[in-house]
């Protein structure tokens, strides 16, 4: 008899999960169909010039900009070597106020607010919560719980499905919008990359716990990402360390600190170091995994026909 | 034996007409939502900002009347603390003022998009999704009665968390200021010397009808659109993404367009909640133009926007409801 | 039909074999207390040649306070094994217990020895819920296969394997539709494939036939049969009480979450004193025979039926039948029909469970 081998049978679920995640049609047209919107207007953006100050409103804008603008511009004046270095030294601090200005507003804008607000936690949620969620919902569950794979295998395979999806739209997301964003985007994707990715695994191992606890886990993940998140967020003192938004901003301010990119007040935020952060994020992936691993190998569904 | 031996009395009743099925459906709908768990969890949620609003009065209030006949040294000036407090109120404006209620309509925008999702995926995602729909519509009422009933029953919900926390705030005010406030500025409808007293018959403060107004287009404007993104999505995940994409990406993005980018302020009129914030600041007689947040469109704007996005959610919804699925 | 069922063991027996263990005695029902002296088989039945393959052992279940399963205990051996009862008697979830898919609150459930609940039990599991939803997007080919992958076989031995069930299902020609557009029977259809597609020993059936038209039910009970020719344990549920009885005569019978009676329908039959076999005669002078009848011992009751029939009421069916043969040989009777009227197993469900009156 042709003996059935446990390895073959779990990577070809890995396979049926990547399959199945790509044929939520609406879900996936609906994540593109925010990167395209999100890609187009900071290519707009970009193409309009708007990452500096000079088109900002009087009083914000205006003259310090310009200036800066016309000391970058400038061609050598005659003169001895220390009028020279002066004005190199001038030209250098102008070009930095410009070129800062632009990731500033890019990194304040766009990656903050936008895209680390909203669109890194959806795009984790949506796949991660459709994982088991969305087999509960379709009632297809028993078609995997009935093969002789075990169910902490079965949970994992899921997780490595959401991840390629999360990471996807995440990490490639990110590079894109970054991309568009011309000199403003491009250094923000070097001192970003690794938060988004920390906060990517730790979302989507959270999500995908939450997928195998609720029967509603989108709605349970929501609470969590629009209200917990955005609560905690702005409470005083330590309370915002029980957040993963909170580490994920801890590391990006920690990279970009040497551009004056830093908490609106740090010594409310009191942010932790990169190291710190990422260690967290880790453990928070490995937790929820393991917490969710086992859940869903002692947990009944009493809905899966 | 025969049927006609058991002596059955026929119903004699009268059939109702078919618009009291908006509020059977209605009420089914509620119930549905009231059974679950998770509704209550995300109630209890909800209902932090109006407890934090309702105990911040009471407490300022307290402290007011309890710091009363005392005085207390800044540097070297002897000052009355009720000053600060009410230095404080004015800051918080936890003060009965329009402000207090406008603020507290937008801070429970989040929530109430959750519990909305929630509502939506369960009271008409699961209709188009599982095929209940047919139930509904193969009895005597049409599809405006069906749409109708899940409206009342999203209205119920987005008052549950709007427009009634804001009315006990408002009565609040009343108990703890003094009756005035509630009939201060209001239409008098008369006066009548009844024992030698003399009594005034007067209409609420403009205020309450400002609440009533605003929740009156939340409501509105909030149902259709539910029941409209519910009807074209049905699945949870799908409904929950476009949901949240209209209420908190589009804020996002508009927020970072208009105050970090600098674009013109109509690019805010893409913010639906904005919206029904400058229309309801008008019913409630607050200047929307304010400080915080900057550079708004006008009134009359997002009211043609909120009125265009309805009308478009009627037209969808009036092709959508159907008994039987045509699959082209 | 072609074989895929290269493990089927000589040394298990043709015939199913039911033990019933000890069924707690509670309740007022008479019907079910009735049943509750059939639940143990006579010893000369108790010896089987091979080990149980499904084994209950006082299991129960509950859900909140409601309790699904009370103190069953049931082994099942090869063969067929029908499942019947009402509504709510908890067919369901004993066959659910038996996939795996709950566990028990109280005893266990073991699969050739192997806990239900873990994956090396499924290896030996093949289910066919009741569920109707599948993978839309995928046709029944593809479905099947993806079983089969599932269970680790390698792609070449997968798709053999699909197609041998898809031809013993029935659906090798139409299985290349999407599923979406497929008819109930042929969802059902695919069911079965899916659930034969890693040759188990235990199959559990629930509601097999629901959908499937008079040929196709010809057609399953065959495979059926042959299934448990060759060895395997099949747990048949269903409401159709008159297929279940041409696809075996070993049944147990639920109510309100107990086992009220597990063996063949003759055993059962037998063991229901407070309910007397019903028999219908059909003879040329009713009224003589009746008044003969009446002197029988094993007689309770005789009644005139339309025309010339009786309908005789007596206990100890086999002891009656020889008293009258003897009978109409001595009287020298025609008899021109004769029929019992109430040993099928709808009629048997009927009185165990309170529904019907003798």
């Amino acid at each position: 008899m042709t003996s059935a081998s446990p390895w073959k049978a779990w990577l070809y679920l890995v396979w049926l999960c990547l399959q199945r995640q790509a044929r939520a049609h609406q879900l996936v047209w609906i994540a593109l169909g925010l990167l395209a919107l999100t890609t187009a207007v900071v290519g707009l953006n970009t193409l309009g010039g708007r990452w500096t100050m000079n088109h900002w409103r009087f009083p914000r804008g205006g003259g310090g900009t310009q200036l800066a603008v016309w000391v970058e511009g400038m061609g050598p004046l005659p003169g001895s070597a220390p009028a020279l270095a002066l004005q190199t030294a001038l030209k250098g601090a102008a070009r930095s106020i410009l070129f800062q200005a632009g990731l500033s507003i890019f990194s304040n804008w766009v990656v903050f607010s936008v895209f680390l607000s909203f669109l890194l936690p959806i795009w984790s949620l949506s796949f991660a919560t459709d994982a088991i969620g969305g087999e509960r919902e379709a009632r297809t569950l028993v078609w995997l719980l009935h093969q002789p794979l075990p169910r902490p295998g079965i949970y994992l395979a899921k997780y490595i499905a959401v991840l390629f999806y999360s990471l996807a739209f995440n990490l490639g997301g990110f590079a894109l919008i970054c991309l568009v964003g011309g000199r403003a985007g491009r250094p923000a994707f070097s001192l970003y990359w690794p938060g988004v990715v920390c906060a990517t695994l730790a979302f989507s191992a959270l999500f995908h716990l939450m997928g195998a606890c609720f029967r509603r886990a989108a709605v349970v993940a929501l609470v969590y990402s629009f209200f917990l998140e955005t609560v905690l967020a702005n409470m005083p003192g330590y309370m915002k360390r029980v957040s993963i938004g909170f580490y994920t901003r801890c590391m990006m301010f920690d990279e970009a600190q040497k551009f004056g990119i830093q908490p609106e007040k740090p010594y409310i935020y009191l942010p932790v170091g990169s190291l710190t952060a990422e260690w967290v994020l880790i453990g928070i992936t490995a937790l929820s995994l393991g917490i969710g691993m086992m859940v869903f190998s002692r947990s009944e569904y009493h809905d899966l026909n | 034996m025969e049927v006609s031996l058991l002596r059955y009395r026929p119903w004699r009743g009268k059939l109702h007409s078919p618009h009291k099925s908006v509020w059977t459906i209605a009420r089914i709908s509620l119930m549905m939502m009231f059974h679950r768990k998770i509704f209550w969890v995300m109630y209890s949620l909800g209902l932090f900002i109006f407890l934090m609003y309702f105990f911040g009065q009471y407490l300022l209030d307290w402290a007011e009347t309890t710091t009363a006949e005392t005085t207390i040294s800044v540097g070297f000036i002897r000052t009355e603390p009720a000053r600060f407090i009410e230095v404080l109120r004015n800051v918080l404006k936890f003060n009965g003022q329009p402000e207090m209620y406008r603020n507290f309509f937008w801070w429970q925008g989040s929530m109430v998009m959750i519990v909305l999702a929630l509502a939506g995926s369960i009271l008409v995602g699961n209709d188009f999704h599982f095929g209940s729909l047919p139930f509904y519509l193969s009895k005597p009422l049409g599809r405006w009665h069906y749409l109708g009933g899940k409206c009342l029953a999203v209205a119920v919900f987005v008052n549950l968390m709007t427009t009634i926390p804001a009315v006990i705030l408002f009565l609040q005010v009343g108990f703890l200021k003094s009756w005035e406030y509630a009939v201060e500025g209001g239409y008098s409808l008369g006066s009548w010397t009844i024992a030698g007293e003399e009594w005034h018959l007067r209409l609420p403060n403009p205020l309450f009808f400002g609440i009533l107004g605003y929740g009156l287009v939340l409501t509105v404007c909030l149902s259709l659109l539910l029941v409209a993104t519910a009807g074209w999505l049905k699945r949870t995940v799908p409904m929950v993404m476009v949901w949240t994409t209209v209420f908190f990406f589009v804020r996002l993005l508009t927020a970072a367009l208009v105050d970090g980018l600098q674009y013109h302020p109509r690019w805010r009129l893409f913010d639906m909640w904005n919206n029904t914030n400058l229309l309801g600041s008008a019913l409630l007689q607050v200047n929307p133009y304010g400080p915080r947040p900057d550079w708004q469109p006008s009134v009359a704007e997002a009211a043609i926007v909120l009125g265009a996005v309805s009308v478009l959610c009627l037209t969808y919804l009036s092709h959508r409801i159907r008994a039987v699925e045509i699959v082209r | 039909m072609p074989d895929i069922l290269e493990s089927s063991d000589p040394r298990r027996g043709n015939r199913a074999l039911i033990q019933a263990h000890d069924v707690a005695q509670t309740g007022k029902n008479d019907a079910i207390d009735a049943a509750h002296s059939v639940a143990t088989l006579p010893s000369s039945l108790a010896s089987r040649p091979a080990p149980a393959t499904l084994l209950f052992d006082q299991v129960s279940k509950w859900y909140g306070p409601v309790i699904g399963l009370n103190e069953v205990s049931l082994e099942l051996c090869p063969g067929i094994t029908g499942l019947v009862g009402a509504n709510g008697s908890g067919k369901t979830t004993l066959m659910r217990l038996a996939a795996g898919h709950l566990r028990p609150d109280l005893g266990n459930v073991r699969v050739l020895g192997h806990d239900s609940w873990t994956h090396a039990a499924k290896r030996y599991i093949g289910y066919c819920p009741d569920t109707d939803t599948f993978y839309e997007e995928m046709s029944g080919r593809q479905f099947v296969e993806t079983m089969a992958r599932l269970h680790g076989f390698s792609r070449l031995e997968s798709r053999r394997r699909t197609e041998t069930c898809l031809e013993m299902a029935g659906m090798a020609g139409r299985a290349d539709r999407c599923i979406r557009g497929y008819s109930k029977g042929m969802r059902q259809r695919i069911k079965m494939a899916q659930a034969l597609i890693h040759d188990p020993e235990l199959i559990i059936l629930d509601e097999p036939m629901s959908g499937i038209d008079p040929v196709g039910r010809q057609e399953f009970i065959q495979l059926f049969t042959q299934l448990a020719r060759r060895g395997k344990c099949l747990l048949v549920s269903s409401h159709e009480l008159q297929e279940l009885e041409k696809l075996t005569d070993q049944i147990a019978v639920m109510a309100r979450g107990r086992i009220a009676a597990v063996g063949t329908l003759a055993q059962i039959r037998d063991l229901l004193d407070n309910h007397p076999l019903s028999i219908l005669v059909a003879t040329d002078n009713p009224r003589s025979l009746a008044g003969a009848l009446l002197h029988l011992p094993d007689v309770v009751g005789v009644e005139l039926g339309e025309g010339e029939n009786l309908i005789v009421r007596a206990r100890n069916p086999r002891g009656f039948f020889r008293a009258l043969t003897q009978l109409v040989l001595e009287e020298s009777c025609e008899i021109r029909h004769l029929e019992t009227l109430d040993d099928s197993a709808q009629a048997i469900l009927g009185y165990l469970l309170g529904t019907r009156q003798a």
